[in-house]
């Protein structure tokens, strides 16, 4: 059997509940748009159920912590194809072991998962360095991101927190995302916003960063390879003392 | 002068301070103020140097009364010179803080006048800083050697982390090298911030905590300007840590700027090497357990540039090895070549779930490259050669890359 989600979190948890409900073990959990037709599996649609997930949500806390679905919701954001297949192994080895599940490492379904997430938090961290902030003509700061995961719902608290009294907008380029900040409330949005990004005031400081970022580096010591191990290329579009 | 004219002279005297980290306070927003700070610190570049940028380094001003034989802003040397106003700090760093370039500010200065008087403008770009533009985000400061011991305070008061550079690892080679300065100027000072941050932390149990320094104290060493040895240098970062309680000992590979009789020529290479060796026994000491005198002693007091100090330390002791992976206690997994922190902890998690096997280790990123000759797993030895065979070294050793030749290694490896 082959359970076929939305996508979505809560869509998984819901296939999750019905695999258990029905006791029918599915061989693999995927999302609509991608999966690869097989003539010997039955295939079943499952419907995003609000209540069904949030029963597998709690049944998670309860048995297993807080911080296992924490986890699985961080690995979720990377939006690795098989997913659901992988979220769906943890859940049936944490349901025997408890929250033992945490530490035991040397399992492949755990380690999988543990591995997906731990690329996320990576990836958090670097953006919280890595963003850039472009002030525009009407004093909204702006920044365009493209990240491998789907880490802007985890990056807005910090910004938040750092600068309250300054309104800015994140928009993920790549998924089309757009997170907004009013200096009163982060608003999520998924529809297309025109930016005008247009503003020859800013390009001052742009200049003065691009300056002070080639004076700092000694010539001696000059090593691209070691700069690109820790700054890969992928990220340099939309740095401003790349450009 | 031009704003960006400065910006250049002043951050270009500045890159030779090697510190770079923004870690130690956590704080979190306050209403009406700009910025945070994050315990771990935060890296926002990496510079055609492969070194992170952090903080917005900078010198206050490179006029210098002194003139110490190693350092590009000697009084002697004919560059170009700058000065800072307090004003166009505050605005650089609240511009650059703002669009995310930087954690904060690290201001360091040559001396201008006297120690008092640059310590003086330091403090007030500080106050304007943390008061008028109500700037709650990261900021390291140097002391200043010599200045007024209130001075020191009052500056500890603004920042979150704080360091006096030792420079030269010696009394002897500070006499040849920097004459002008006195190393009690420098221990002094050192000592006083290090009683200051202790009493401040004891006072936080009584009452409302006041901020002195609270993301510790650091220092820079230069490597490669004296003729001190890495024992000299290692038994010296141990002192630091034990007596001052410093957060770190930063290293720095000198590079040539100067000519005089007594060091190094200018063209000369940085030791990048060598200081990779020692950062790497700096770790030992810090997170690893090792003292300074299990790493090097008088008949071998510098590292191999081969293999790195841990596995150094491993092939003079074989009588310890290999150690079974599922019952050897943390601190003997520390002492492992090629398992590091991290990985020590996660296998003394994961055998409490079930006992691991090779293949265990393997799927949980443990790099065996180094550690299959040092350890049994069950029972059994995984390594090609045996321990005692005599092979080890040069299965050890790394590859004589033609990068490390020209002095660019990397940091991973």
């Amino acid at each position: 059997m082959i359970y076929v989600t939305d996508g979505s979190f809560e869509g998984i948890l819901t296939a999750i509940f019905e695999a258990y409900e029905k006791k029918e073990d599915p061989e693999s959990i995927v999302s609509q748009g991608f999966y690869q037709i097989s003539l010997d599996s039955a295939v079943k649609e499952i419907t995003t159920d609000q209540e069904k997930s949030r029963r597998v949500y709690n049944t998670v806390v309860c048995k297993m912590s807080k911080q296992a679905i924490e986890t699985m919701y961080k690995a979720w954001l990377s939006e690795y194809r098989e997913i659901g297949t992988a979220l769906y192994k943890y859940i049936k080895m944490g349901l025997k072991l408890g929250p033992q599940i945490l530490s035991y490492l040397q399992n492949p379904d755990v380690s999988l998962v543990n591995g997906l997430a731990d690329k996320v938090s990576f990836e958090v961290h670097r953006f919280m360095g890595i963003l850039r902030f472009k002030k525009l003509a009407n004093g909204l700061y702006y920044a365009r991101i493209e990240p491998d995961n789907n880490i802007t719902m985890l990056i807005a608290g910090h910004f938040k927190d750092r600068f309250s009294d300054q309104p800015w907008i994140i928009h993920d380029a790549k998924r089309n995302i757009f997170v907004l900040y009013d200096t009163n409330q982060v608003i999520f949005i998924n529809e297309d916003i025109m930016i005008d990004t247009e503003n020859d005031e800013d390009r001052a400081f742009e200049e003065l960063w691009k300056k002070y970022f080639k004076a700092i580096s000694i010539e001696d010591r000059r090593n691209p390879r070691l700069q690109k191990q820790y700054l890969p290329r992928r990220y340099w579009r939309n740095l401003t003392e790349m450009q | 002068m031009h704003l960006l004219e400065k910006l250049h002279i002043l951050a270009d005297s500045a890159k030779y301070d090697v510190s770079c980290s923004s870690s130690g306070s956590g704080r979190s927003g306050k209403k009406g103020q700009l910025g945070n700070a994050a315990m771990a610190g935060i890296c926002h570049s990496w510079s055609d140097d492969g070194r992170c940028i952090s903080l917005l380094k900078v010198l206050f001003t490179n006029y210098c009364i002194y003139d110490c034989k190693y350092c590009v802003n000697r009084v002697t040397n004919d560059i170009k010179r700058a000065s800072f106003t307090p004003d166009e700090l505050c605005e650089l760093t609240l511009e650059f803080y703002r669009r995310n370039y930087i954690e904060g500010l690290f201001l360091s200065s040559a001396v201008i006048k006297s120690p008092d008087y640059t310590m003086e403008l330091i403090i007030t770009t500080l106050k304007k800083l943390r008061y008028e533009h109500r700037f709650n985000g990261y900021i390291h400061v140097k002391s200043i050697p010599g200045a007024d011991l209130n001075l020191i305070y009052q500056a500890g008061l603004l920042a979150d982390r704080m360091s006096i550079n030792i420079e030269l690892p010696s009394v002897e080679s500070l006499k040849l090298l920097a004459p002008q300065k006195d190393h009690q100027t420098i221990i002094k000072p050192m000592s006083f911030v290090s009683h200051q941050i202790q009493g401040a932390n004891e006072l936080t149990i009584y009452r409302k905590k006041q901020m002195f320094v609270p993301a510790g104290q650091t220092t820079q060493l230069i490597v490669g300007a004296s003729r001190d040895s890495d024992l000299t240098i290692l038994r010296l970062t141990q002192d630091l840590y034990s007596r001052f309680k410093l957060k770190r000992v930063y290293y720095s590979a000198y590079v040539p700027v100067n000519n005089d009789k007594n060091l190094p020529a200018v063209n000369t290479s940085p030791p990048l090497l060598r200081e990779h060796r020692i950062y790497q026994a700096d770790w030992l000491l810090r997170f690893y357990g090792f003292s300074a005198d299990e790493l090097l002693d008088e008949n071998h007091s510098s590292f191999d540039t081969k293999i790195d100090p841990k596995c150094d330390w491993a092939l003079r002791n074989l009588d310890k090895f290999p150690v079974e992976i599922n019952r050897a206690p943390l601190e003997t997994l520390l002492r492992v070549p090629g398992i590091g922190y991290k990985m020590a902890e996660r296998i003394v998690r994961a055998r409490r779930i079930a006992p691991l096997s090779f293949e265990d280790l393997k799927r949980m990123r443990v790099v065996m490259k180094r550690a299959k000759y040092f350890i049994t797993c069950k029972g059994a030895y995984y390594g090609d050669v045996d321990i005692d065979s005599g092979n080890l070294y040069s299965l050890l050793s790394e590859k004589t890359d033609p990068k490390i030749v020209e002095g660019q290694i990397s940091m991973f490896d």
